[in-house]
């Protein structure tokens, strides 16, 4: 049995007070002003008509095993003690720890044979978030800083990388690379009314807010006529940005859906993160992700998976009616991400390891085959046998399925730097 | 012309050793030795149990499950074997068959099989499962005599009282049920949730892995784990907690403390004269009565699953992760 301790990838209880938010918005706009242009590759009109996309992403930090979601091995000892079940698409089986996920697999597609080196949660989730084989945290953008950054629109009122997480005020998180800092993530909870510390001070009505905020404009607007310099522009448009974030703070109060939505999502904090997600979604954010972490099962794998696949299968599931129901699943792209998979092997605390050689991912929604699945491993579901894929394969692939050239480039200050590794393309097949 | 009687080998562990050693091939879960004390037999993650015969050795494979074979029991003669699994069935056996072949099997409960008892008169079995259900079956033709709901966790195991009509039933999230067998009737809830956590705010960790009760029933011990630190890498403490079985009132936890392993007690039992035997990963503790740290382990060479003692209360049988069954003896003769 390994050694090894879980450390949470993702720590979703960081929460900063207004004014730092404000304060990380201000940083990134300096990156704005610093001279990011469009695409440099000629594919600007796809890129204007994927517009109104989104990503959404359900990060399972940890490793979800996929014996025991996407690639069961039920004929083998160590494939451990669930069965599989049949699936809405007929010859797709999938671990019966998901039957309500498996009556949504029309609208899904699996990669099976995904194969990547490294089994270091921190270096895994960093790969596989960037698509590039980087030992270097801030080298390259994630995921999401590429997404929001390929489908952002003037003027758009929201953050285009949003994190959800159970509870408190995001700050900006350090995962945008060169693309600057107002492509990082955003951490917004999704209990206690979305956006908390963003109300009025007491004592404050909205013409007083009004009239210091147009002060605080007249003093900029007559400070910029004698002195002009990036960083200021970018304090001025994160004051902006923020003051946009507020007066739509009820988008991020799932309580105000009606109760009968509210149910029928569940109770439970990942829950009421889909359903948030979702309300972001109708918003057009770029991207979306949630968070559900701590699937690092060494031990006891197979009594945490009952309890832990339970809980995302049914509100995840009914995410995806939830879309498909509001028109939004046709222009959302929804991965089921890990950072790698676990080990065929079965260890005496009943548990399974990391597990980077031969792993699953699942996705949902637009731009992709539906009813795929890509990929085959052996019958131990130790090796891949057929169409090996790794991070960068995938990352071009999501990127392609909500309309976002990755083979073009970012050009930043007049340094062009790919959008996605140029040595790898996605897989073609997966896409519709 | 002089007769002199050997005296009778004294129960002693720290004189303990192996003596036995079978060896299968799949990880093993669970083991007990018939009553008649012939035979040995272990169930597997290979949906598969074996039965070794103590006294040659020999092995014979009983085949019928679909899923881990998780829990066994015998009649007080040692003739009839049950068997439960995570396919939710229990199976009936004619131990003493040749090659044993399913007598009758029941689908007991949606979900895993987790627990299954027999009474002290054989008269009944209890079981226990994935669905929340303990289920008292007429253990003659396999009827279903009483359906008992109430845990509001996952019921891990079941142990009846012994020489009475009552039952025990302890479930995921350490809550312990005390039912009469006659109508079903729930007669307390005993609080062990001590034993038990919750990680990541879903899944329970330990609660009541197994139940025994002291020879003169004074004592119903509850193993587990506590001590969690790190769940999901397995940081815990392998636990023993104890109830006044009368007054229901909590007894001091027994737990090995000068030897620190990350463990959980699979199974405790008591040997005829007091001494509680607990799995500690790949040791057997013993524990006097009232003493809070064991007095002695015994260590064997891959991680423990389950245990029964041989009726002649000397010979102590483990059931392994790396498939052995071992047989160590605990008197010095």
């Amino acid at each position: 049995m390994s050694n090894s301790t879980y450390r949470p990838c993702l720590s979703p209880h960081h929460s900063l007070a207004r004014r730092q938010f404000v304060g990380d918005l201000c940083a990134g706009g300096a990156a704005v002003a610093s001279g990011i242009s469009l695409f440099s590759h000629p594919a600007g009109a796809a890129q204007l008509a994927a517009h109104g996309r989104s990503v959404v992403v359900i990060f399972l930090g940890g490793g979800i095993s996929q014996f025991e979601s996407w690639d069961p091995k039920t004929h083998l000892e160590t494939g451990g003690p669930f069965k599989s079940i049949p699936t809405s698409v007929p010859g797709i089986h999938i671990s019966e720890l998901l039957p309500h996920t498996a009556t949504r697999m029309h609208q899904m597609a699996l990669v099976r044979s995904i194969s990547t080196d490294l089994d270091d949660h921190g270096l895994a989730t960093n790969i596989i978030r960037c698509g590039r084989t980087t030992r270097t945290a801030t080298e390259y953008p994630e995921l999401g800083a590429a997404v929001a950054r390929g489908l952002e629109r003037t003027d758009f009122p929201l953050p285009g990388h949003i994190r959800t997480m159970p509870e408190g005020i995001g700050r900006r998180n350090n995962n945008s690379a060169y693309l600057g800092p107002q492509y990082a993530s955003v951490s917004v909870g999704a209990e206690k009314g979305g956006i908390v510390n963003t109300q009025l001070p007491d004592g404050m009505t909205v013409e007083t807010d009004s009239r210091r905020q147009d002060w605080r404009r007249f003093v900029n607007k007559r400070h910029r006529q004698k002195v002009q310099t990036a960083e200021m522009d970018a304090w001025t448009q994160s004051y902006e940005q923020a003051l946009r974030l507020m007066e739509r703070r009820e988008l991020f109060d799932i309580s105000r859906e009606p109760s009968e939505i509210q149910t029928a999502y569940g109770s439970s904090p990942f829950a009421k993160q889909l359903l948030l997600a979702r309300r972001l979604v109708e918003q057009e954010v770029p991207y979306i992700e949630v968070s559900h972490d701590g699937w690092d099962f060494h031990h006891n794998n197979f009594e945490f998976h009952l309890h832990y696949v339970a809980d995302i299968d049914r509100p995840f599931a009914h995410f995806l009616t939830d879309l498909t129901e509001r028109g939004l699943l046709q222009r959302t792209l929804v991965i089921v991400m890990t950072e790698f998979g676990r080990t065929p092997g079965i260890n005496a605390g009943y548990g399974r390891d990391h597990y980077p050689k031969a792993w699953s991912m699942a996705m949902a929604g637009c731009g992709i085959q539906h009813g795929a699945v890509i990929g085959k491993t052996d019958e131990k579901g130790a090796e891949v046998i057929d169409r090996k894929v790794d991070h960068r394969h995938l990352f071009h692939t999501f990127l392609q399925a909500v309309g976002i050239d990755s083979t073009g480039q970012f050009e930043i200050a007049g340094r062009h730097f790919p959008i996605a590794d140029p040595a790898f393309g996605p897989i073609q097949e997966l896409l519709a | 012309m002089t007769i002199t009687l050997e005296p009778a080998p004294e129960f002693d562990p720290l004189a303990a050793r192996q003596t036995q050693d079978w060896q299968h091939d799949a990880h093993l879960l669970c083991c007990g030795v018939d009553p008649s004390g012939r035979f040995v037999v272990a169930g597997g993650i290979d949906h598969c149990i074996q039965r070794w015969e103590i006294a040659s050795g020999t092995k014979t494979t009983l085949t019928g499950h679909t899923n881990w074979v998780r829990t066994i029991g015998f009649s007080p003669d040692g003739a009839t074997l049950w068997s439960g699994a995570y396919d939710g069935q229990w199976i009936t056996w004619d131990l003493t068959a040749r090659t044993p072949q399913p007598v009758r099997q029941r689908q007991a409960h949606q979900g895993w099989l987790r627990g299954l008892a027999v009474s002290t008169d054989g008269q009944q079995i209890a079981t226990c499962g994935n669905d929340g259900l303990v289920r008292i079956w007429n253990a003659a033709d396999g009827q279903l005599i009483h359906e008992l709901s109430g845990h509001t966790s996952i019921p891990y195991c079941v142990h009846f009282v012994p020489e009475s009509s009552e039952l025990v039933s302890g479930d995921i999230c350490g809550a312990i049920h005390h039912w009469r067998t006659t109508d079903g009737q729930l007669l307390r809830k005993l609080d062990a949730s001590e034993i038990h956590n919750l990680i990541g705010d879903l899944a329970p960790f330990g609660g009541i892995i197994s139940l025994a009760f002291s020879p003169d029933r004074k004592r119903l011990t509850a193993t587990g784990l506590h001590k969690t630190s790190n769940a999901p890498a397995g940081n815990r403490r392998a636990v023993a907690l104890s109830f006044d079985w009368a007054s229901g009132e909590k007894l001091p936890k027994q737990e090995s403390i000068k030897k620190e392993l990350d463990s959980t007690m699979w199974r405790a039992q008591y040997h005829n004269e007091g001494t509680l035997l607990g799995i500690v990963e790949k040791e057997v503790g013993f524990w006097k009565p009232g003493e809070v740290d064991a007095f002695h382990l015994i260590a064997t060479p891959s991680d423990i699953f389950d245990l029964d003692l041989h009726p002649n209360q000397l010979d102590l049988y483990t059931a392994h992760f790396d498939g052995h069954v071992r047989c160590h003896h605990l008197a010095a003769d």
